[in-house]
């Protein structure tokens, strides 16, 4: 599959997951995908679904064994900085302050000392952190940590942002509150987001395509292509917006009643 | 200010009680003398023993042996257990040596050492060091296995390499067992220590505990016993104060 | 159908049976997971008989089974076991009983609280061996003095656990036994120490090895009967197998009494969460 002007490509990709004890799982299952330069893509489907699976795969958490994913031609090998990694549980260096986790990164790069500061301060007031630079992840709120994860990732300026359910842990207001402030973000310096979530209208909301993606094993069901304008406050209850939202449940809810009868716990 | 102080003599009112007790027992002839001393007198043979170069050369004994001892097994143990945790060849090839000798009785050892390196201060040491050891390996071992994924994926997509991460996220992870471990492997050591002097010794507390009592110096010997006891309370309540100021990120 | 029919094989069918290969699997795996364990074994062996070093620096493992057997037939190794054991076990069941009640009196009772809570606190990190030469003052070189000592060192890590354990018991669940007509002494026996259960076998289970390594360290001190008393004779007198044969006999000894407690608390603690996580060790 060869895709012209497409950034990130996935081919053919399969993952069986080896727990410890008991039995293989094959989590991701034939999967082609073609990214473009500074798309925001969610990838949608219910949970247990192998999309985190794929998301650690691009990050290059886990390796590579059937089929390819290359990021500008070039296979992915490992974790590096150009792909930048937000988590759900935010995965901050709890024994770090604000300040320190947002540093981490651009130490990593060899910057000078002073320009990692001046960096590392324009990114915690970007995120809206200013004032909670000497505070350890613990003192923080879930949305504060999240900002700081957030700064963490976008400091070191990577090419692409991989997000995996960034506000699945936080609380209904928060979460709206951060969906806005991605996008403004994004509309200020675009990269190129892959964004995981299992929530149809967040996914609806953010992303101009949406890869919806079948229980396990996880294939590739559906994309579809969004457009609406973001700014306007009464995009949630417009009718567009509200069909969209209710054609893609549609897709998602066969594969969530599918998925609740495989748990095994 | 002087609520909180009259709240702190509350407290340790109790300890205030058995030491009045003590004095009232040997002074009112409740118990002989000769097994209790007096508590003012036993004072007065600490203050003897503080002011005279004999105990200083015992003590400083004992603290050369216990340091270097439980610091040659909180470096090796700590690096044994983050190793076990962080490459699996290691972990195959120690767990089950570890898991043998980890719920030895240590003062097992006490007879070996002695016969390895005799009487002198490298048994003790190397009695502490192998009795030490193996809680900071296991509190290592704990504690870097416990590391989350996300942490160590983090570092790695921020830049950081292989070992770099195993700096950065794994010994900082390891850190509140790893501490704890530490803690455990202190106070076996001044057991391990104070006990080997009290049995085969010529220098060190231990060996002037027993020696004085030998020979029938009461109140020196509960001078000392005290003295000792000190020293442990204090060394643990330091230990945990470092401790808590090292862990202080977490909440 | 297939679970039926391997009840009602024959016995020895099994041998052939898929069962059988999958114990040889299970045995094999053990055997490997083991292997460095019994790599050092022939290890030492090797090095004892290679003349590295001397035999009374390191006899060999052979030798060292070889007393062990000489001590087992002479009656001179279960006498000492015996011994060993009968103290430090007597010890760790006085710690246990006597500690636990402390630690609930004191969860209970504030005044119990207020009297023993600076005792135990301050009692907890001091090195309680140096006290051994006072207590034998008091009590003599006998079983009495040792069992003593012992308790006197493993009681409190029984006492703590029982205090935290006992104060970490939800108030619902008090309050609802209360609600079914619970009597202050049967919340005891029902509801706290059930309750308070994992907590407090966690401190027995840092006691037992304490117990034991202060028991053999007063023999080791005071003699009498035990291991640890052949032991320190035997290096008293040169004789270093005696020494290696205790090493050997003690790491049995502790392995096999570990082992118990962790069978023992999940045979205890099925109902806890914790059953269902996989095991560490």
């Amino acid at each position: 599959m060869a895709v012209n002007g497409a950034q990130i490509v996935i081919d053919r990709l399969s993952h069986m997951y080896r727990p410890p004890h008991g039995k293989p799982v094959l989590a991701v299952d034939d999967v082609s995908l073609a990214v473009g330069e500074r798309e925001f893509l969610a990838l949608l489907g219910p949970s247990g679904c192998g999309k985190s699976t794929l998301l650690y795969l691009l990050g290059g958490f886990l390796p590579t064994e059937t089929g390819s994913i290359t990021v500008d031609g070039k296979p992915i090998t490992g974790p590096g900085p150009d792909r930048g990694i937000v988590f759900q549980h935010f995965a901050l260096f709890p024994w770090k302050t604000v300040r320190a986790n947002v540093m981490y990164g651009l130490k990593r790069a060899g910057l000078p000392r002073d320009e990692q500061e001046k960096r590392a301060q324009a990114f915690i007031d970007l995120v809206g952190l200013h004032g909670f630079e000497e505070s350890y992840p613990s003192q923080l709120s879930g949305g504060m940590k999240q900002r700081t994860a957030i700064a963490r990732t976008l400091a070191i300026d990577p090419e692409i942002l991989l997000m995996d359910e960034p506000f699945g842990a936080l609380d209904a207001q928060t979460r709206s509150l951060m969906q806005t402030e991605l996008l403004s973000i994004w509309e200020r310096s675009p990269k190129t987001v892959i964004f995981v979530t299992h929530d149809v209208q967040e996914a609806v909301y953010l992303a101009r395509r949406i890869a919806v993606m079948s229980a396990r094993p996880g294939r590739i069901k559906a994309i579809i292509e969004t457009n609406f304008d973001r700014r306007d406050p009464h995009l949630f209850k417009s009718k567009p917006f509200v069909d969209k939202v209710d054609e893609i449940w549609d897709l998602v809810r066969a594969e969530a009643i599918k998925a609740q009868g495989t748990r095994s716990t | 200010m002087t609520a909180a102080l009259s709240g702190v003599a509350f407290r340790y009112l109790p300890i205030v009680i058995l030491a009045v007790l003590w004095q009232m027992a040997s002074e009112f002839g409740w118990v002989s003398t000769a097994v209790l001393p007096p508590l003012s007198s036993v004072f007065e043979a600490g203050w003897g023993l503080i002011t005279s170069d004999d105990f200083w050369v015992n003590a400083g004994a004992s603290l050369y042996r216990g340091g270097v001892g439980l610091l040659l097994a909180i470096v090796i143990g700590a690096a044994l257990g983050i190793g076990m945790a962080w490459w699996r060849p290691v972990r195959a090839l120690l767990s089950p040596i570890v898991e043998i000798f980890y719920p030895l009785p240590k003062s097992a050892l006490i007879p070996v050492t002695a016969l390895w390196l005799g009487f002198g201060d490298a048994s003790k040491i190397l009695l502490i060091f192998l009795g030490c050891m193996l809680p900071v390996t296991i509190g290592a071992f704990n504690g870097a296995r416990g590391s989350e994924r996300t942490l160590v994926w983090s570092a790695r997509s921020l830049g950081a390499g292989r070992l770099r991460t195993l700096w950065d996220v794994v010994v900082p992870s390891a850190m509140p067992e790893l501490l704890n471990g530490v803690r455990t492997a202190l106070a076996l050591s001044w057991v391990l220590l104070v006990a080997s002097e009290l049995i085969v010794a010529r220098a060190g507390l231990g060996y002037l505990i027993g020696f004085m009592g030998d020979g029938g110096n009461y109140d020196g010997m509960f001078a000392v016993v005290l003295f000792v006891a000190l020293l442990g309370f204090i060394a643990d309540r330091l230990y945990q104060m470092a401790m808590q100021r090292a862990l202080r990120w977490r909440e | 159908m297939a679970r039926i029919d391997d009840t009602l094989a024959p016995t020895g069918a099994w041998l052939q049976g898929p069962r059988f290969a999958s114990v040889l699997r299970a045995c094999g795996r053990q055997l490997i997971a083991w292997s460095p364990v019994i790599v050092l074994l022939i290890a030492w062996e090797a090095v004892a008989r290679s003349g590295l070093v001397t035999p009374f620096m390191l006899p060999t493992f052979t030798g060292v089974l070889e007393r062990i057997a000489t001590d087992t037939a002479s009656g001179d190794l279960p006498v000492a076991l015996g011994m060993t054991m009968w103290r430090a076990l007597a010890g760790f069941f006085i710690s246990a009983v006597a500690g636990i009640a402390l630690g609930v009196a004191m969860a209970r009772s504030r005044a119990f609280n207020w009297f023993f809570d600076p005792i135990i606190s301050i009692g907890f990190p001091v090195p309680k061996i140096a006290f051994l030469p006072i207590i034998v003052l008091w009590l003599g070189f006998f079983d009495l003095s040792k069992i003593t000592i012992i308790v006197f060192n493993s009681i409190f890590p029984v006492v703590t656990a029982t205090v935290v354990g006992v104060r970490g018991v939800e108030k619902e669940l008090i309050w609802s036994a209360r609600n079914f007509g619970t009597s202050e002494r049967a919340l005891t026996w029902d509801v706290l120490l059930p309750a308070a259960l994992p907590q407090i076998f966690t401190g027995l289970q840092v006691t037992l090895p304490i117990a034991l390594i202060v028991g053999i360290l007063t023999e080791m001190a005071m003699g009498g009967y035990g291991i640890g008393a052949s032991m320190q004779t035997a290096s008293r007198f040169a004789d270093s197998l005696g020494v290696f044969a205790g090493i050997v006999e003690i790491a049995v000894v502790g392995y096999v009494l570990v082992k118990l407690m962790s069978l023992l608390r999940a045979r205890l603690l099925v109902w806890h969460p914790e059953a269902l996580e996989p095991t560490t060790a």
